[in-house]
């Protein structure tokens, strides 16, 4: 049987650099496909070019022997391409019958809307996919893994042969998951053909038939998904072992610089109190909405506390105002860099001369080449790669916007950082740079706050480690414990609010 | 628009070198359209009618255009924070009533009082709409509109719902004066324009009203006070609306409470057409400054070509529009 998809010899570049290099693979009908790669390894780019958002430089795409040379969006979406993006973008006030038919609404021979018919054949289409799902329901009640299965009911009315999902469940909680499976499981069953992206091994062995590795814009890997092995297809992914990612960590100093007592976020909710010494690393473990977030928020003072005192050195910090933590010197780097980190816009001085603006003013003005200096200084620390200091930071990679977030807190009167997923985003090798930073910045005698969803980063980047479940404190892990094999298992169980540890 | 990154074409055989030359010459031609469409506006019209590049005519075009760069340049730094200030054109009555009523009842040498209080009115009235806006969280559109509403009102209540005529020969004056052949208040046009253009590009100001209009998430957890800053821009825009109005009333030497209706759009139309994203943090007030110039001289040079003033409407319509369609594609062009 001919496959659905047939890609040959697909190249792609951004202004001389290419992502996207001779990639040829064939998609059969019914087939699940996994697409692993690091970030920027060139998986959103082949999405994109599939569904006719970006033109390829050169190689040919075949959908049913259909030559797509001209594609666009919509004639991908005609042909029986559909895609439900990692971001997903519903219309929350209208029901999930109005998101099912928007742009292909069922008309009256008046020209309206024949909602009767429409709720006839959101019932079936849902039923098809075994949903309880009201199609009254306004789209914002649906939980996000629901919004997701909407979506690609979605894609499937509109008569789709080939689905790319991309990150599927990589924001959606572990129960749900099952769910969407389920759901891909039954697309599979009715012929239809499946491409998606995804970070979690076991997904790739649970539901693919195929595993791709990507690795910088080369396919890397092809197989079947049953003689994948998780570590062959790590190894591929990332190009080397992953072990001499984490930098060696000195022993902390003695004095306490940073005291959070009985901090409480919510009314009637549990208090946090820790202690972190100078030059250590103290990591805060946990599921995606176990409040580290708002622990880091609340610090920092962008999110009002109940109650609680913080005390750096021996200062104490008036809470809800990130003047005064800047002030007092706190630092942050933001989990959502582009929403919270960065003006995308302005360039690398301006971004990085921001926050101790007042250090480089005369009568109001900006001293720019003072600035200059400083900023540039602390670029050249954190290894920044670009053109110049003018460039907006919009234009640079991931890896080094986040390089511009941790390093114009350098150079200054910081003396506690607080990191919320730093690497996020961040590829493999400007994230070992970034460990690195990290460790310099502890050993200089800064305070490291660190919040991370990725446990390999908890144990090797920390001197200990809290794991925090509902906004309270369920247990912390030592050096020694960091160390033991167990240690892993042993913050899920902390985590997923098992008591027993394994030793 | 995140990604400024180029786009090589597929079936492009030309060398790396010629497209680059080539995609510079194009790049610097799209980069200064407005200005090169300036030009070719200007000599048309000079070609036209003699009258057009005489200085008689451009002393007119610049005097007439001081009240509106005055407002279009609060205007540029409101959109920049991602905001709109409706309320200018009823603040320019409200500060040229309140300086006609003061002044005539005033003495002679206490008419600065008269200015004065009227920008004073103008600020207060920018404050407010700030206030609101930064403390309140009510829209910029909703908090300005009803700003609109309200100075109209009181432009009216001052005057008693009628135009306040006879005001005293010194009055005049301010509007009137000339140094080295040209009006006061052109000078007071210009010198406006090159201090904002230094506070937006040099100051902390500056950098942080664009901040806070390209994200101003961002720009809070980077220190800036965004809620003081947002009140900074809409009393600026408040206080140069009062200075407008004052403008206004000593050059038509009465305070008609209907003076300004309508100015608003214009000063938006100009900002925008200077390529100012209504979205907030990409703009420049140079940019403003080229589109004040094209919707004068385009009125100037119509109105001497003597083109009734309703058609006059259509074709700024039609600028405006194909403007801003320009820019935006001239932008994507540039992000691809």
């Amino acid at each position: 049987m001919a496959p659905v998809l047939e890609i040959r010899g697909l190249e792609k570049s951004f202004s001389g650099i290419t992502v996207l290099k001779n990639i040829t693979f064939s998609v059969e009908q019914g087939e699940v496909v996994a697409l692993a790669g690091e970030n920027g390894a060139g998986k959103s780019t082949l999405f994109k070019i599939l569904t006719g958002q970006l033109r390829p430089d050169k190689g040919t795409i075949l959908l049913n022997n259909e030559n797509l040379d001209r594609i666009d969006t919509r004639i991908a979406r005609e042909l029986g391409i559909g895609i439900v993006p990692q971001e997903l973008s519903p219309y929350p006030e209208l029901t999930v019958l109005e998101n099912l038919f928007v742009g292909r609404e069922i008309k009256t021979k008046f020209g309206y809307l024949d909602r009767p018919a429409m709720l006839g054949e959101s019932g079936r289409m849902l039923g098809i996919f075994g949903l309880d799902i009201n199609p009254s329901d306004k789209m914002k009640s649906l939980s996000t893994a629901y919004t997701q299965i909407v979506e690609i009911v979605k894609a499937t009315t509109w008569g789709a042969k080939l689905i790319l999902l991309d990150e599927p469940t990589s924001s959606i909680p572990e129960h749900e998951v099952e769910q969407l499976h389920e759901i891909v499981r039954t697309l599979k069953g009715q012929g239809v053909s499946i491409i998606f992206t995804t970070h979690r091994m076991s997904e790739i062995k649970q539901l693919a038939d195929r595993v791709l590795v990507m690795r910088d814009g080369v396919l890397i890997m092809d197989a079947p998904a049953a003689q994948a092995e998780p570590e062959a297809v790590v190894t591929a992914m990332i190009g080397r072992d992953l072990g001499n990612l984490f930098p060696k960590l000195s022993k902390p100093g003695k004095n306490i610089g940073l005291v959070v007592q009985d901090l409480i976020l919510h009314k009637n909710g549990p208090s946090v109190s820790f202690e972190i010494r100078e030059g250590e690393i103290l990591a805060l473990g946990g599921l995606v909405g176990a409040g580290r977030t708002e622990i880091i928020e609340t610090i920092y003072g962008v999110r009002t506390a109940v109650s609680g005192n913080v005390l750096v050195g021996t200062k104490s910090l008036v809470l809800g105002s990130p003047r005064k933590a800047i002030d007092i010197g706190i630092a942050i780097v933001p989990e959502d860099r582009k929403g919270a980190g960065l003006v995308l816009e302005r360039s690398i001085a301006e971004n990085g001369g921001l926050p101790r603006l007042r250090d480089h003013l005369a009568a109001g003005f900006v001293k720019i080449r003072s600035r200059k200096r400083t900023v540039g200084e602390a670029m050249v620390r954190v290894s920044l790669k670009s053109r110049s200091l003018d460039q907006p930071a919009g234009t640079l990679s991931g890896g080094n916007q986040q390089k511009i977030v941790i390093g114009r807190w350098l150079g200054g009167e910081t003396k506690v950082l607080l990191l919320d997923e730093p690497t996020r985003g961040v590829d493999v090798g400007a994230r070992g740079e970034i460990y690195n930073i990290i460790r310099d910045l502890a050993d200089a005698g800064l305070c490291v706050l660190l919040a991370s969803s990725d446990t390999p980063e908890l144990i090797g980047l920390s001197h200990r480690v809290l794991v925090i479940r509902d906004g309270s404190i369920t247990g912390e892990l030592k050096r020694d414990e960091l160390d033991s094999p167990s240690a892993q298992e042993n913050i899920f169980r902390l985590s997923s609010g098992q008591e027993t540890l394994v030793s | 628009m995140n990604q400024k990154l180029s786009i090589t074409k597929t079936g492009n055989f030309r060398t790396l070198q010629e497209k680059w030359t080539n995609q510079r010459v194009v790049d610097l031609l799209v980069r200064n359209s407005l200005l090169i469409v300036i030009l070719i506006v200007m000599v048309y019209f000079a070609t036209q009618n003699e009258r057009f590049a005489s200085f008689g005519n451009l002393r007119a075009v610049l005097i007439a255009a001081a009240p509106f760069a005055l407002i279009a340049l609060g205007q540029t730094i409101v959109i920049l924070t991602g905001g709109i200030d409706l309320s200018v054109g009823s603040v320019v009555a409200m500060g040229a009533m309140s300086a006609a009523w003061l002044s005539i009842r005033l003495p002679p040498e206490q008419l600065w009082l008269a200015i004065v209080i009227a920008v004073i009115l103008g600020t207060l009235a920018g404050i407010i709409n700030g206030l609101v806006i930064a403390y309140l969280d009510v829209p910029p559109f909703v908090a300005t509109l009803g700003m609109l509403t309200g100075a109209s009102g009181i432009a009216y209540v001052i005057g008693g719902g009628a135009p306040i005529n006879g005001l005293p020969a010194e009055f005049a004056v301010i509007a009137n004066t000339k140094i080295f052949g040209l009006q006061f208040p052109v000078y007071l046009m210009i010198g406006s324009f090159i201090i904002m253009a230094l506070i937006m590009k040099y100051s902390a100001f500056g950098l942080r009203v664009y901040a806070i209009g390209g994200n101003r998430v961002a720009a809070e957890v980077a220190g800036v006070n965004a809620k003081r800053t947002l009140v900074q821009v809409y009393a600026i825009s408040g206080s140069l609306a009062g200075v407008s109005g004052v403008v206004l009333a000593s050059r038509v030497g009465s305070g008609p409470p209907s003076l300004g209706v309508g100015y608003e759009l214009l000063a938006i139309a100009a900002v925008v057409i200077g390529g100012a994203s209504l979205m907030g943090g990409r703009g420049t007030v140079w940019g403003t400054f080229l589109g004040l110039i094209i919707i004068q001289t385009l009125g100037n040079g119509l109105d001497i070509m003597i083109v009734p003033s309703y058609w006059q409407s259509v074709i700024n319509g039609v600028v405006i529009v194909s403007a801003v369609a320009v820019d935006v594609w001239a932008n994507r062009r540039r992000s691809r």
